[in-house]
């Protein structure tokens, strides 16, 4: 296994619109590996194939604090949302930068899993709202795209600034 | 995405995890420091911490607001209930925005059928709250706020101080700290906390100890990632100057993990200069890996082997040793202000096993102690039974030990060894005694 990097915001990559996996081989399952352990080591709690620059339909999830509840979603499509809820979003691709987003509250979700079974199922909370932005990911959104246009400059600059201290603390 | 979760809820989970599966909350937090959004780090160990500290109370509390009892899979929004309730009562977060941050922490618990009960249940708090406080005043475990098997022993053992332990055992630990005497003295590094506008107070009854004025992150420490400096509680300090080893001393820590004692030793050998070889054993393989981490960033070394100290067989395996360390595995009723989840993890049926233990702990090593060595005894516990019960039995089966007065001023004097109870000089309550094995020819 071994840990992949994380495209930062505003790179171009990131708004490339993924295509679906056409068959779930072993390839498949050591890219799986290697987002896993790309959001372990982050830390995460989930990543989209797109913040590492491979723009197949490929999402690892896993929101437990133990982390052992690993959630494999491929070609992931929610057929149905329910309600509306705010809460607050953090993201890989957007380090240090957290925002309140509104997102549907409970959704019913279809994927395939590591196996390529075709999996389907109900959630709300925390799990909803990580489903949703992940998706977002291999559709080349990212969650300051629902911000204010006057939040999303502020936060440019301040990724910006954030980019120049860590150049300047990268001394070889 | 990545961390952000409601701290609350977050902090429900790491209790959760202690009272539903025995997970000990520093575990428990530090898997869990990942998953919130750094600002929120303090408040999700002060939250936790809180509510384990005044687990009684609070706990008492959410029965007496709850209509029924909650299913136990639901353990988590007891919990919940709890961490909202120590905001309230303990914290100063404004009434409102406690109540609704704790309550927007049901859905992230993925329980949002929760939010109205834990809505309702606060705000009947805050309308009730004079009441509800005086129902507890009956409950025993309330009043000492530590189980009633530990406050019985606790009293019958101190009687004169069990005010002051009890006390003590509620209170916030200070944060202290070791000097690396191998790279640079305590004055010297003194110095440099002066310069880093850190305010500290030397402990005098160590060599190499400070005790911060507050407590701040490790990486504000000047020196921290180059060694200078580790944090350790002052009694935990004091072993290696009572070990005292000398020039060609092999010297072993028994139950080493994580290493702070270990590291200490080798200290003390540079500092005196005297060449002693440091072994460190402990049981668990990943628990050692800690203890490796934690000398290679102090810069020592030390011969680390994985050895179950309770098993003689494996320890005769080893070679002999001029002194010995036993910090033994105890019920750590000494360090409850640094841990307070011991008072919920602990059980009175934990004790005979524990006492068991160190004796054949104590048997195995005495076996691999040269003739005229040294082996020191030590526990966080204040429980007679691990402490001088302990000592005075295992002089009674060992012929050829002795007993070696501890002269100090830390601590009190017991039939055998030395006692510091906890906040004794603002540390950890402690346990030590040295014995001596003599020539028999």
């Amino acid at each position: 296994m071994m840990t992949l990097k994380i495209l930062k915001y505003p790179d171009p990559r990131l708004r490339t619109v993924a295509k679906p996996v056409t068959e779930v081989t072993d390839e498949t399952r050591e890219l799986i590996d290697n987002m896993f352990a790309t959001m372990y080591a982050a830390p995460g709690i989930g990543l989209a194939a797109t913040q590492v620059d491979v723009h197949e339909r490929i999402v690892v999830i896993d929101i437990s604090a133990e982390k052992d509840e690993p959630l494999v979603l491929i070609n992931p499509e929610i057929i149905a949302k329910n309600g509306t809820e705010v809460s607050e979003e953090g993201c890989l691709s957007v380090p240090s930068i957290y925002e309140k987003v509104e997102r549907a509250e409970s959704i019913s979700v279809q994927a395939l899993d590591r196996n390529g079974q075709s999996i389907s199922f109900d959630t709300g909370g925390m799990l909803a709202v990580c489903i949703q932005h992940e998706i977002d990911h291999l559709d080349g959104k990212v969650f300051v795209d629902y911000l204010s246009p006057l939040k999303q400059k502020r936060i440019s600059k301040k990724i910006e600034k954030n980019q120049k201290f860590e150049e300047s603390h990268t001394a070889f | 995405m990545s961390n952000s979760i409601n701290v609350r809820a977050q902090a429900a989970r790491c209790i959760t995890a202690v009272i539903g599966e025995g997970e000990s909350l520093t575990t428990a937090l530090e898997l869990s420091r990942s998953v919130v959004a750094p600002r929120d780090v303090g408040l999700l160990y002060e939250m936790s911490f809180g509510v384990m500290r005044h687990y009684y109370q609070l706990y008492h509390l959410a029965r007496l607001l709850l209509s029924k009892n909650l299913k136990p899979r639901d353990k988590d929004i007891l919990a919940l209930i709890m961490v909202g309730l120590y905001q309230l009562i303990h914290m100063r977060i404004p009434n409102h925005a406690a109540l609704n941050e704790t309550v927007s922490g049901t859905k992230n618990l993925s329980k949002p059928w929760a939010r109205g009960l834990v809505n309702a249940l606060l705000r009947r708090y805050l309308r009730e709250s004079e009441d509800l406080l005086t129902k507890l005043k009956s409950k025993a475990d309330v009043v000492a706020e530590m189980p009633e098997w530990l406050a019985r022993r606790l009293k019958k053992a101190w009687p004169d101080d069990w005010q002051s332990i009890q006390q003590a055992s509620q209170s916030h630990p200070p944060m202290t700290l070791r000097v690396n005497r191998a790279q640079l003295d305590r004055a010297a590094y003194v110095a440099l906390l002066d310069e880093h506008d850190i305010p500290v107070n030397v402990i005098d009854s160590t060599p190499a100890g400070v005790a911060l004025v507050s407590a701040v992150n490790v990486d504000k420490l000047p020196g921290f990632d180059e060694g200078k400096v580790s944090v350790q509680d002052a009694a935990a300090q004091l072993a290696c100057e009572l070990l005292a080893p000398v020039d060609g001393d092999r010297v072993l820590d028994a139950c080493a993990a994580p290493g702070g004692k270990t590291a200490a030793l080798l200290e003390y050998a540079a500092a005196h200069n005297e060449q002693a070889k440091v072994v460190a054993w402990d049981n668990s393989e990943q628990r050692l890996q800690r203890l490796k981490d934690g000398l290679s960033r102090l810069g020592h070394e030390a011969e680390v082997a994985c050895v179950d100290v309770s098993d003689a067989k494996a320890v005769s395996a080893h070679g002999e040793f001029e002194r010995i360390l036993l910090d033994a595995p105890c019920s750590a009723t000494g360090v409850i202000r640094r841990h307070p989840d011991i008072k919920l993890l602990r059980r009175e049926t934990d004790i005979v096993p524990l006492v068991k233990t160190q004796a054949a702990m104590l048997d195995a090593l005495w076996a691999v102690l040269k003739p005229g060595g040294y082996l020191l005894y030590a526990t966080c516990s204040i429980l007679p039974d691990e402490n001088t019960l302990q000592i005075e039995s295992f002089l009674s089966r060992q012929a050829d030990a002795s007993e070696v007065m501890i002269k100090t001023n830390w601590g009190q004097a017991q039939g055998v060894g030395r006692q510091i109870l906890p906040g004794q000089q603002g540390m950890d309550g402690f346990y030590y005694a040295l014995l001596e094995k003599r020539n028999i020819s």
